[in-house]
Formats: C-alpha cells, structure tokens, sequence
C-alpha cells in the first residue's frame, strides 16, 4: 500500500521506509532529540494531537506496525513478540541507537517486546496505558474485550471526550476506511487471542533497564482498577502516574499535557 | 432433483426472550428437559424422512436458541445407526473454527463406517459470529480452513502406512484412521457458496455446491460453478453437483400452507437476530470485502425480490416466495414454483429442503413431509433438464 495524504499530520512529512524488505509507513516531524513513537488502536492518525506537541520537544519517528495504515505485513508476522524483534530491526535502519521512547495502549505492548530484548536500546519509556500484561484471570476480566463491542460503544469508552466524526466508519472516505478496516484486522492478527497479552511478558518485565513511566487516563474505561495494579507490580522499577481528565486514549484527551509529561520525563527521567 | 429434509432444531420456546438469538443469549433460557423433548422430536422427523424415502441434511451452530444441534456428527451418529436409507449430509462442519481437524476427520470415519457409506461430507467457513465461540483467530481463516481439508482428505484416503503432518496450522505425530470410512476414496464433498467467485473454487475441484437462500443469487452461483467445472474437467457439470436451500410449507390446501408458512417465517426472522459486532469480527472478512459493503451499504446482501427490493426480515409470505427463498401452497404449486426456480437458475439437482423450521410444530412437520415426499418429489425426480442455452443465459 502507498502512504496517503494525511491532513492531521501535516506538520511532518510521510514517507516509506524499507525495514529488511517490509515497506513501512513512517511519520516523521519537528527537531531535537530522536523520539519513537509507538501507536495504539486509533493508529498515527489517531495521535496526530500528540505528535504535534512532541514535534516541539522531539525529533518524532512515528512508524505505522506491520498490518497498520500503509505498512505491509510480512508473513509469518502475527504476535506482538514478532513485533519486538521487528522494531529492533527498524532502529538499526533508521540508525537510532538509544531514542526516548513514547507509546500508547497496544504500542504500550509493543514497546515492551522490544525493550525486554534489547533493554538498551531507549534512553527513557513512557508507556501511556499500557496493553500486553494478562488481561484477565479466568471470569475476572482487567481489560474490556474490544472485539465484543458495538463501535459506537468502543468509540466512546475508549475516550473520555467526544469521539471525532472522523473516527465513524460509515461516514468515512475510502482511503480512511481502508486504513481504519486493515488496523482493526493488525489489531485482531496481534490481540484476539490471547486477548491482548503475551503470557510471556510479565516474567520478562524485570528486563526493562531504562528510567520508565507508566501513565493512566483517569477516566480510563476500558482497564480496570487490579490491571494498573498488576502493572505496578510487574514494573516495580517504573514510576506510576495518571493523568486527569483522559480516558484509555490520553493522548487524543488530554495531548499537550501527555506531551509535556513525555519530555519532562525524558528530560529528567524521575517520577513526579 | 433430489431433496434433503433439514431443520435447523430450533428451541423455538426462547424466541420471546428480548434481543439477540445467538452469542449473548443467557443458557437459563434453556429448560434442558423441554430441550430434550425437542431434540427427539426432530430425530423423529428425520427417521420420518428416511422412511418416506428423503435424504437428510443436518447443520450446527453454538450458542444459538435458533439451532440446538451444536456438532453436525453427533446428530448424524445418531442418525447413522436409526436411518436405513437416507443419504446423510453434514452441512456443515466450520473446519476453520474446529481447533482439531484430525478428530473432524476421525468422526467423520466413524460415522460413514457406522451409516454403511451413507455420509456426504460438508465442509464450511461457518458464520462469523462462531468465532466468538470457538475463539480461534479470524485472519487467516480460510488459510487454516484449506489446510484442515487438505490434511481430512489425506487421512481419510491413506491406503499407505500412519503418516505425520507439520503444517502451518496443524501437527501431528501419527494419522491413522480406525475405523476408516467406507466410501472410496472418501465420501462426497459438499462446500456452500453465496457468489460466483466462492463456487468457481468449488466447480475447479469438482465438490457439491450448495447456495443458501440466497434467491436469484443462485443463479449466478451456479453458472460461476459450471463455468469452472468445465474448464477442469472438460465436460459439463451434472445437475448432482448444485443445491440450493429454501424453506418448503406444502398442505393440501393453500390456506393451510401458509399458515405454516407463518410458522416457519420465525426462522428467518430469529436467525436474523444478532448485535451487529458479532456479525463481522476484526480480521474475519477480508480488508478490501470491507470496505465494499461498507460501501455498498446494510441491505446490499439481502435476497433481493423479482422487482429488484431486498425482502424485509419481517417480509410477508409472499415476499419471501418471490425471493425464491420459500416455495409455499398445495402439492402442484408448490412443484410448480420449484420448477419454475429450477429453470430461472439454470437447474440444481439438490433441493435443501426446510421442511422443518421455526415454530411448524410436530404434526404439521409429518404432514408437510409426507405430502412433499409423497406427492411433490416423485415429480421433482424426473424434472426436464433445462436447456443449455437457458442455462448459459443464466451466466454474467
């Protein structure tokens, strides 16, 4: 798929990048010190608010995963854990050896599966709302299942504003659609089952070496209360904030503040 | 024409209880002695069906008031042993949802074993909101679906030694069959197809292609099939190889025939009862089939009528007739209408018959069968072939 013109990212440029023969779709803007950002559910598009702030601070490398918006799929390539080793590869190609890293919700996960194999390869993590720890035990569920949901309901318990009109499929244009139906399919390649986690991860967790920031929305409706916890648990080494007024998408709720928060971290890597 | 008898079992009882039909519904809806009750009955039918000489169709879905047979060849080994003649159609088993498709293929054995080589084996993609039963991966269904296929038809053909299997979905150490079926090489395929595209993969491989209810669709089903039917094996495609699926209410008078028609009708209009995210989970249907129903909009695959509307889910009897999704009335109109349907597609030598459906009670079920098996299918069996220049008009 060739990258398309995205208006909400128009602060940077949009290009494809040849990762060991995938063709990815990179969002690259602003200056400064190299930041990776790793996306969510609502893809590039959906962070575009946030990038824009991090463009200020950063210089934002803001790749689209395997399966998501323009980015092929390599076959084979079906587990957040290939992800990890994927992302590895795409540093060495951009030639970016210890960037900050940034990532919201799934990219929470993703983030995680590279930095559990190669631990020093970011200079700070900020994971906003974290997926990829077990998302239930037996009948007590963590995480709500995206994939039982009307989109109407997703829309709204993923946000604690008001969803954009842009995000409702059936008033959307083609090429959005197209874009919008290949990462709910990603979503579903990666996080089905097991419902996004890798039971894997948490005995892996203890590998995260760099200064790390976990954030949650404080209106988050889609983790629970014992899922955050779970997280403290699993990163003792972490600090743990949360930030007022976001849902699960902090960084389409409340961007500026997100964004202050990532470079303050970066910057001074210590827990408020 | 040949005619299959199929009830999809429902336990009608829950069809007040608000809301969805499938996934959602609660099981304390089910009061298991009325369920049982119900199973029986309609094996009754079905021995009914055998006796009047009508082969059989059995179906499966999982979390469903509409449909309490939940493993094609349970019901069928029953069958397998309380039957004497009737063919015996598993219609289908959704192979990519089966998570074992050594034991699929073990079952199947057993049951042709046991039934005398009466077994017809289907195999389907299922509806979509099984997933969410079965919970295996939507994408790469079809990719899981061809492998389970390919590895049931080789353990059930092996004439060699026990071999092993390391695929890209499924592994096994050691595949033997014990019992092995009886019908060489393997008892017949059946796969199910709702457009020209899905039958041609059917019609290069020469399996039975069976259209549901999905009216003047048909014919354009049927024409992808014979099309590539013929440029596989070089000849045309006999008529044993097309069925299609509709819901026949017959009596002696017309009155009567819809009432049970009106009976029947709860089928369609509980079937249709599901919340619209389990219908299309992420990463089911292919990206760009997405976007084109989107695109194309809710109604786009209802069963369009002659006048060219789709049929309302709560359409009348006559809506649904006109569709060519129930063919109703005494036992010459009801002949007539399916001859009728017979040429418009360009002939099927398989009629898929709901003589059974939603709420058409016992006695009316017996009567309904009795008057089809006794009056409509001796003349269905010696329907004129349709021309061939009809049939390839059918083609486009």
């Amino acid at each position: 798929m060739a990258a398309v013109r995205l208006d909400e990212l128009d602060f940077g440029k949009l290009d494809m990048l040849d990762v060991r023969g995938t063709a990815v779709e990179l969002f690259t803007a602003g200056s400064g010190a190299p930041l990776l950002y790793l996306h969510g559910m609502d893809g590039i598009e959906g962070a575009a608010p946030l990038l824009r702030e991090l463009a200020k601070s950063f210089t934002v490398y803001a790749p689209s995963h395997p399966g998501f918006g323009a980015s092929a799929l390599p076959k084979g390539m079906n587990r957040a854990d290939d992800l990890g080793y994927f992302y590895i590869d795409l540093l060495d190609a951009l030639g970016l050896d210890r960037p900050a890293v940034a990532a919201s919700s799934f990219g929470g996960w993703v983030a995680l599966e590279l930095l559990t194999k190669e631990p020093a390869r970011a200079s700070s993590l900020v994971l906003a709302a974290p997926l990829g720890l077990r998302t239930a035990n037996r009948r007590e569920q963590y995480v709500a299942d995206i994939f039982t949901m009307s989109r109407q309901d997703l829309a709204k318990r993923l946000q604690a504003s008001e969803p954009s009109e842009a995000s409702n499929i059936f008033k959307m244009p083609e090429d959005r659609l197209r874009r919008t139906m290949r990462g709910d399919e990603a979503l579903s390649l990666y996080g089905w089952t097991p419902y996004m986690h890798n039971p894997k991860l948490a005995m892996r967790l203890h590998r995260i070496a760099c200064p790390t920031l976990v954030l949650w929305g404080s209106a988050d409706a889609l983790v629970t209360p014992a899922y955050r916890e779970a997280f403290a648990i699993a990163l003792p080494q972490a600090g743990h904030e949360e930030i007022a007024g976001a849902g699960h998408l902090i960084h389409a709720d409340q961007p500026a503040a997100l964004a202050s928060r990532i470079a303050a971290f970066a910057a001074a890597p210590v827990a408020a | 024409m040949k005619i299959w008898q199929f009830s999809e079992q429902a336990y009608h009882p829950a069809f007040p209880v608000p809301g969805a039909m499938r996934v959602t519904l609660p099981q304390h809806h089910c009061d298991p002695v009325l369920a049982g009750q119900l199973l029986n009955r309609y094996l009754d039918e079905y021995l009914l069906t055998d006796e009047l000489g009508l082969d059989i169709m059995i179906n499966e879905h999982h979390a469903a008031a509409t449909c309490m047979s939940t493993s094609c060849m349970t019901t069928l080994a029953i069958l397998a042993r309380q039957t004497k003649q009737a063919r015996l159609l598993a219609l289908g088993i959704p192979l990519a949802n089966r998570s074992n498709p050594l034991r699929v293929a073990e079952e199947i054995a057993m049951v042709d074993c046991l039934s005398g080589g009466r077994l017809e084996m289907g195999f389907v993609k299922g509806a979509s909101y099984e997933l969410f039963m079965s919970n295996r991966q939507p994408t790469g269904f079809m990719d899981r679906f061809w492998e389970a296929h390919d590895l049931i038809l080789e353990a059930l053909t092996n004439e060699g030694e026990n071999f092993s299997w390391e695929g890209e979905h499924f592994h096994y150490r050691t595949v033997s069959m014990w019992p092995r079926p009886i019908q060489a090489p393997h008892p017949p395929v059946w796969m199910t197809a709702s457009s020209a595209n899905s039958a041609r993969d059917y019609g290069k491989l020469g399996y039975v292609c069976a259209t549901f209810l999905s009216g003047a669709v048909a014919s354009s089903v049927f024409a992808g099939y014979r099309e590539a039917y013929f440029q596989s094996f070089g000849k045309p495609a006999g008529l044993d190889r097309l069925a299609y699926l509709a819901l026949v209410a017959c009596a002696h008078n017309r009155d009567e025939a819809f009432r049970r028609a009106e009976k029947m009708k709860s089928y369609f209009t509980t079937a249709a009862r599901v919340e619209p995210q389990h219908r299309n989970p992420w990463g089911f249907n292919p990206v760009e089939a997405n976007v084109r129903a989107l695109a194309a909009g809710p109604l786009a695959m209802r069963p369009r009528m002659r006048n060219g509307n789709p049929v309302p889910v709560d359409g009348s009897i006559e809506e649904y007739m006109d569709a060519g999704l129930m063919f109703v009335g005494t036992p010459d109109e009801v002949y007539e209408q399916l001859a009728r349907f017979n040429i418009e597609t360009g002939g099927f030598g398989n009629l898929l018959m709901m003589g059974q459906a939603g709420e058409l009670d016992h006695a009316e079920t017996v009567d309904n069968l009795t008057l089809v098996a006794r009056e409509v299918a001796p003349r269905l069996a010696v329907l004129p072939e349709v021309p061939l220049d009809v049939r390839y008009e059918a083609v486009g």
